[in-house]
């Protein structure tokens, strides 16, 4: 299980990058973590003749936050944004999301932007891109451009991301003083990409729930949001009923897809659980008694 | 160079893939090395380095026999190239003991509670533990098992692992290292 | 004979083996590379079943760092197919080469061998051999094993039923059907378990080693059995012409002799075993296919030519459970090509290899009947199982050993009036079916799933009708219905009623109550066996008539010049700790400090032969007994010269720590390497024999355990596991616990986790560990083990066997619990395995898709 032969690169300046990007395109492939891509490659799925590693480039392990919102450069690693304090405080949801990803040992090399790069379905991070609203900014030789969440994920492991393109920033906006999150998730083993899993958030006001979203992974073809669900929460107090009414509409929506770990129906009630388990965990981090 | 290192270096240039020059430090000595870059970290480690400590059971990321510390952090030397650790500090199974000889801690442990028994699993668990401790040194018992759930063991069912583990925290809560 | 003791055994002495290990300078077989050493890789069919129509390696052999390619044609020139090995009346073993090259019959059949620089260069060069292949239908499950319509596997086979054979057991004066129809109900059930892969986590691996100078091999091997990888190794490579052999027979006089001589004395102590092998096992097989014979002749007429033997070396192993007991194909074609070569060869099997074609083990249907009154009284059973063998039979053994033993087993630890079994195995194609730790494990799963059953519609508990069915102490001495020998050490009942003790059963009661506000449900599931662990004198008799001589075990201990100890065992540990065992027991009778204690294993150059092993449960028994008589033998040689020496009675001599003196007196004392000097001896040798105790050999146990069924997910936990178990007289119980411990989590994985999956037309679907699940720390529980220790009357070297045990109890144990748990929705469990999905279907919760 070895990886085929590829030129290997290792630019020291993001331009340098994004040059051997522009002059190799389809036939380059982006090195951040590694923790999928050389799996990949060991398996000989992945073949890249060309493979540009980002890790010479000073400057992109970087998290700011300016206003309340909090940006990550694309070698921020899941570990390191799982101790942020920054992170903490003002992106919780993030540091809600990072010990489900994977093991430590994985977290400690994997990159929070290649989780969103790579897109894969199962994973926790594209949940938490398209439940947040966040901007993602896409940088290639010819500048940049920033992609909305919702536009981003495009198929199984398909973005809108370009081949020249490096997925350059994820900015996750202002944390409202009013949200509650949770992330929840069913796998086979500790650690595994989950069967199914949900984020949730949820702004509360008054005990009134002012703005919802349900954001499920392992559950299609991309992480997906299912809307009905979150409005028919809008406007009503965070309670069982409410949750499970939103369940029931999740579990009716969503057909995800089986394979040898569980059938489409499992699937189906397992998000169906998850999302009262989730608005549930929400709620009860700010003690609402649901 | 032996005959058979240049022949080999030969037929991987003609590949087409990438020579790289890595420099890194494995326990404490400065190391480098000239291989092809679709290498990985472990191949380098057993092979170049002949550090054979560091076992391979997967090599695609699951079971955790491949761990070493860079920088002070677990990581996959499967799911690394070796080029990524140009300039990094790896810890291997064969850095734990002194100088002298003298067991790490969690050595000790593992030996005192028979932690393992074909022992293919034991480098990464060893690694692992030697990260856990280094941030939390009393972890409960199910944060112990959280932590190495990275990590398989096909002998034990764990048990006499964590019973090892725990038995470290005491070895290093009295000091003797 | 006052045996004096330095007292280790009994004791959790630290293992021997960790100095190296855990360190990191073990010796496995990956960190073993020769100069000059090419790297092999194999290429494997992408097919469950294809006609190769062409091969073409001419790019690959161009490619960079290549030395050499073999496709199966090649190999076929220079190799003999694995013959049948343990024929059996009503069975066909189809013979097979190292590579195929005409028909591929699994995903991951082997077709050619890459011999290259690097292992990276060899993939490299893999991928350029270009193979045409017609696919042909597949034979996927068990159903179409058996289906007369589906294309057969195997040329010379009569469809895809290899073996068709019904066992009877009726020593009362009623027929089976008598009983049957005389018990006042029969309750029928069929039962089926899915294919397990034992995956040790340590792959395959060999390194054939050349000297360049005498061409001389040495295969560094992580096998169980190094003398039956050297001989059958050297038996099936190095073809050559009648001619040849002939020529190299008439040259090499001595070693002829040498040859005949071995092979004459293996014939005489074996001659019954083979007498019996040949009548009607070898009539079945020869009635479908004659070609053994020429093989046999030409593989024993090459074996005599040959100039040269390989030896093999196998040092640390990274588990076994069963996987590395067989000899591979693998393993044939690189002797093979380092022969051809002449230069050394190593093969490090990566995990997707592994997962394809390391070992496959327990698919099974059983459909189980049991008669039995309406007071709870079994009367008699009948199987009917089925083997899904895969494509390849395991060589030596596999499905018709597993077969074999249920065969004996299935009774359990009951009394039957009357008992019937047809086996049948089926060829199918997936990966070879191999030994899995305790391999006829599901007999005890089926019965024990079974009883449980049969408790529940005549109402009792599943306590209670095994406390009623068990054979009790008061029936002892007697006999299984199946012929082996029961004394009062086959203690299950009393194991079970231990187990009963130490559950809590009110307190599970409240715990059940409780949780179903969570929607959680509790269930508690028992399971009682006995194993035979090496089973008593006779049982291997019943299994497979002419089997029992090559359980023999050979020790030899030495004392050498130096004063220092070391012991030789051809028991190959892999996990066991034997270093550790053996050393305990070594230490005890020659009164030295286990650290003075060196065992010697694994090197055919230096061990004595067996051709088994490890494996059967043999290396504290026998192993361990052989050690302990070769050990007192050389005691015997030290207090003889030390009494003359010291001119003191034999009686009066001790040993303590190293020192040889008069009772009492250690300043009168000498050391071994004193008291060779100064006797002017060589040091001092012994080698024991020894096939095991004359009465005990069983090992028993019951597991007990309570689950907790979460049913918003499917998800199983385990609140309590316990397993009582008799092993009789420990040697460590660290190391016990250990093996019990193991087993367990198995047996979890087995039910919970893991499955080898194959889809409708055989294409493997659990090819990495993303998707065969192997559980981890966070779902395998904490398991208490509670020991017995029953001593037979016979006293001494009780040992017995304690590797497999943990593994045959725990799916049992765990179905059970889980049907307890959900018979609120009156769910039956037929499946071994119940992920999520299966756990919420059986419950009603969803609906199959
Ligand atoms: C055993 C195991 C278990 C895992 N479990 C989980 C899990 O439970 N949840 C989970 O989310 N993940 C899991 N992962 C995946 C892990 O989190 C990966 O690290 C992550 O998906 C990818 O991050 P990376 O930095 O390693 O990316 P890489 O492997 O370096 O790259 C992945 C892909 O993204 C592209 N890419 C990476 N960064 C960029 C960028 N900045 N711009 C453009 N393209 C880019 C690469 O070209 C490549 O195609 C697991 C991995 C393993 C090995
Ligand atoms: S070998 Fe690296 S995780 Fe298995
Ligand atoms: S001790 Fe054998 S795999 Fe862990």
């Amino acid at each position: 299980m070895k990886a085929p032969p590829f030129i290997y690169h290792r630019p020291e300046t993001l331009d340098d990058a994004l040059a051997l990007l522009a002059e190799h395109g389809d036939e380059a492939k982006v090195l951040a973590g590694g923790q999928s891509l050389i799996p990949l490659m060991a398996l000989r799925m992945g073949r890249p003749a060309h493979v540009v590693d980002l890790g010479a480039i000073d400057g992109l392990a970087e998290i700011t936050e300016a206003d309340g919102a909090v940006s990550l450069g694309p070698l921020v690693r899941h570990e390191q944004a799982n101790r942020s304090d920054v992170i903490a405080q003002h992106a919780p949801l993030v540091a809600q999301t990072m010990p489900h990803v994977a093991h430590r040992a994985i977290r400690t090399q994997g990159t929070v932007l290649g989780s969103i790069a790579h897109g894969d379905p199962a994973a926790e991070m594209p949940a938490v891109v398209i439940a947040t609203g966040a901007t993602l900014t896409a940088t290639s030789s010819s500048g940049e451009r920033t992609i909305a969440a919702a536009e981003f994920f495009e198929g199984y492991l398909d973005t809108a991301l370009r081949s020249d393109e490096i997925l350059t920033d994820v900015t996750f906006p202002a944390w409202p003083s009013t949200a509650v999150s949770s992330v929840v998730e069913v796998a086979r083993r500790h650690g595994d990409y989950a069967l199914v899993g949900v984020v949730t958030t949820l702004d509360i006001t008054d005990d009134i729930v002012t703005d919802a979203a349900l954001a499920y992974f392992g559950a299609a073809s991309t992480a997906i949001r299912v809307s009905a669900a979150e409005q028919s929460l809008i406007g009503s107090s965070p309670s069982r009923e409410a949750f499970d009414a939103a369940a029931t509409i999740v579990a009716a929506e969503l057909a995800p897809p089986a394979d040898i770990h569980g059938s489409t129906a499992y699937r189906k009630h397992l998000a169906g659980v998850l999302t009262t388990r989730g608005l549930t965990a929400a709620v009860d981090s700010i003690g609402v008694p649901a | 160079m032996t005959d058979t290192q240049s022949s080999r270096l030969a037929a991987e240039t003609a590949t087409g893939g990438s020579i790289v020059d890595v420099s890194f430090t494995v326990n404490g000595s400065a190391t480098s090395v000239t291989v092809e870059a679709r290498r990985t970290l472990s191949d380098v480690i057993r092979e170049d380095c002949e550090l054979t400590g560091t076992h391979l059971g997967c090599e695609h990321g699951v079971c955790g026999a491949c761990t070493v510390l860079v920088d002070g952090q677990p990581s996959r030397s499967c799911l690394m190239l070796a080029a990524q650790a140009e300039g990094r500090d790896i810890t291997t199974i064969e850095g734990l003991a002194g100088p002298d000889g003298e067991l790490h801690p969690v050595q000790q442990a593992m030996m005192d509670a028979h932690g393992f028994q074909c022992a293919f699993c034991s480098p990464g668990f060893l690694m692992s533990t030697v990260a856990l401790l280094d941030e939390n040194p009393d972890p409960t018992s199910e944060e112990i098992r959280e932590e190495l759930s990275g990590n398989l063991c096909r002998c034990t069912g764990y048990q006499s692992i964590v019973d090892g583990v725990e038995r470290a925290v005491k070895i290093m809560k009295g000091g003797s290292k | 004979m006052s045996a004096n003791t330095s007292g280790l055994v009994g004791q959790s002495v630290k293992r021997v083996e960790d100095d190296r290990l855990l360190v990191g300078n073990g010796r496995y077989v990956a960190d073993v590379n020769p100069p000059g050493v090419l790297h092999a890789v194999f290429l494997r069919s992408p097919l469950a079943h294809a006609t190769i129509t062409s091969i073409d390696a001419t790019a690959a052999r161009r490619a960079p760092g290549v030395v050499a390619i073999f496709t199966g044609s090649d190999m076929e020139a220079i190799t003999h197919p694995f013959p049948p090995f343990a024929m059996q009346p009503d069975l066909y073993t189809p013979l097979y080469y190292c590579l195929s090259s005409t028909t591929v019959r699994m995903v991951g059949d082997p077709v050619a061998l890459v011999l290259a620089e690097s292992r990276h260069l060899a993939e490299d060069a893999l991928e350029l051999i270009e193979v045409d292949y017609e696919p042909l239908d597949t034979v996927a499950s068990i159903a179409e094993g058996l289906s007369p319509t589906k294309p057969q596997l195997w040329e010379k086979a009569n469809g895809n039923v290899l073996y068709d054979h019904v066992h009877t057991f009726a020593p009362g004066n009623e027929s089976v059907d008598a009983v049957f129809a005389g018990a006042d109900r029969v309750i029928t059930e069929r039962l089926s378990c899915p294919r397990q892969s034992n995956q040790p986590m340590e792959t395959r691996g060999s390194v054939v080693e050349v000297d360049p100078d005498t061409g001389h091999m040495t295969i560094h091997n992580a096998t169980q059995s190094s003398h039956m990888l050297r001989w059958i190794g050297a038996a099936l490579t190095g073809k050559q012409s009648t001619r040849e052999a002939a020529k190299g027979i008439i040259a090499n006089k001595e070693r002829r002799k040498a040859f005949l001589a071995g092979a004459k004395s293996f014939l005489k102590e074996n001659a019954e075993g083979l007498k019996a092998q040949d009548n009607d096992g070898m009539k079945s097989q020869l009635k479908a296919d004659k070609s053994f014979l020429k093989h046999a002749n030409l593989i024993g007429v090459g074996l005599l030519g040959k100039d040269d033997y390989p030896d093999v070396v196998a040092q640390d192993i990274g588990g076994g459970f069963g996987a590395k007991g067989s000899i591979a194909r693998e393993d044939v074609a690189l002797i093979a090509a380092a022969g051809e070569l002449g230069r050394s060869v190593k093969w490090i099997e990566d995990r997707v290899e592994n997962l394809m074609d390391g070992g496959q083990a327990r698919e099974e249907d059983l459909t189980l009947s049991i008669a039995v009154d309406d007071d709870g009284t079994f009367r008699g059973l009948k199987v009917d199982l089925v083997i899904d063998q895969g494509a390849y039979p395991g060589f030596p053994v596999g499905a018709p050993l597993a077969s074999a033993i249920m065969k004996v087993m299935f009774p359990g630890s009951y009394n039957w009036d009357a008992f019937e079994m047809r086996s049948r195995i089926v060829a199918t194609n997936k990966g070879k079916y191999v030994a899995y730790r305790g391999p006829w494990a599901n007999e005890t799963w089926a019965r024990e799933r079974m009883v449980d059953i049969v408790a529940r519609a005549l109402k009792m508990s599943p306590a209670e009708i095994r406390l009623k069915n068990l054979i009790g102490d008061d029936q002892m001495p007697t006999a299984m219905i199946t012929g082996p020998k029961i004394d009062e050490t086959m203690s299950t009942k009393k194991t079970l009623e231990r187990a009963l003790e130490l559950l809590d059963i009110d307190q599970f009661e409240r715990d059940r109550d409780t949780a179903l506000a969570e929607n959680h449900y509790l269930g508690l599931g028992i399971a009682s066996y006995h194993e035979a662990a090496p089973g008593p004198p006779g049982y291997w008799e019943c299994v497979n008539p002419g089997t029992e001589t090559l359980l023999n075990e050979e020790a030899q201990a030495t004392v050498e010049t130096d004063g220092s100890v070391v012991v030789y065992t051809s028991q190959m540990p892999h996990g066991q700790s034997h270093e550790t065992t053996y050393g305990q027991i070594v230490a005890d009778e020659l009164g030295v400090a286990i650290e003075d204690v060196k065992l010697v294993f694994g090197d055919t150059r230096r061990t004595p032969f067996s051709i088994l092993g490890t494996g059967g449960s043999r290396g504290g028994p026998i192993g361990g007994g052989a050690m302990k008589y070769a050990s007192r033998a050389v005691r015997e040689q030290l207090v003889d010269a030390a009494s003359k020496l010291l001119e003191a009675d034999v009686a009066d001599i001790e040993i303590v720590n190293g020192n040889v003196h008069v009772a009492g007196v250690p300043a009168r004392g000498v050391t071994f390497a004193e008291l060779i000097a100064q006797t002017a001896g060589d040091g001092f040798e012994a080698t024991r024999s020894y096939r095991g105790k004359g009465d005990g050999g069983w090992s028993v146990a019951t597991h007990a355990c309570i689950v907790d069924v979460d049913l918003d997910t499917g998800k199983v936990t385990f609140p309590r596991y316990l397993v009582v178990e008799d092993c009789g007289p420990i040697i460590n119980p660290a190391i016990v616990d250990g093996q019990v411990r193991g087993g367990v989590a198995q047996g979890i994985g087995a039910v919970l986790y893991e499955r080898a999956t194959y889809d409708d037309d055989a294409n493997l679907q659990s090819a990495t560990y993303m998707d065969y699940l192997i559980p981890t720390s966070m779902e395998i529980p904490e398991i208490e083990v509670h020991h017995m220790e029953t001593l037979s009357p016979g006293g001494e070297n009780d040992f017995r066997g304690v590797g497999e045990g943990g593994m045959i109890g725990a799916p049992a144990a765990i179905t059970n619990a889980i049907e307890d748990a959900l018979s609120p929705f009156g769910a039956r469990i037929t499946s071994q395995y119940l992920p999520p999905t299966k756990i919420l279907e059986l419950a009603g919760v969803i609906s199959p898709d």
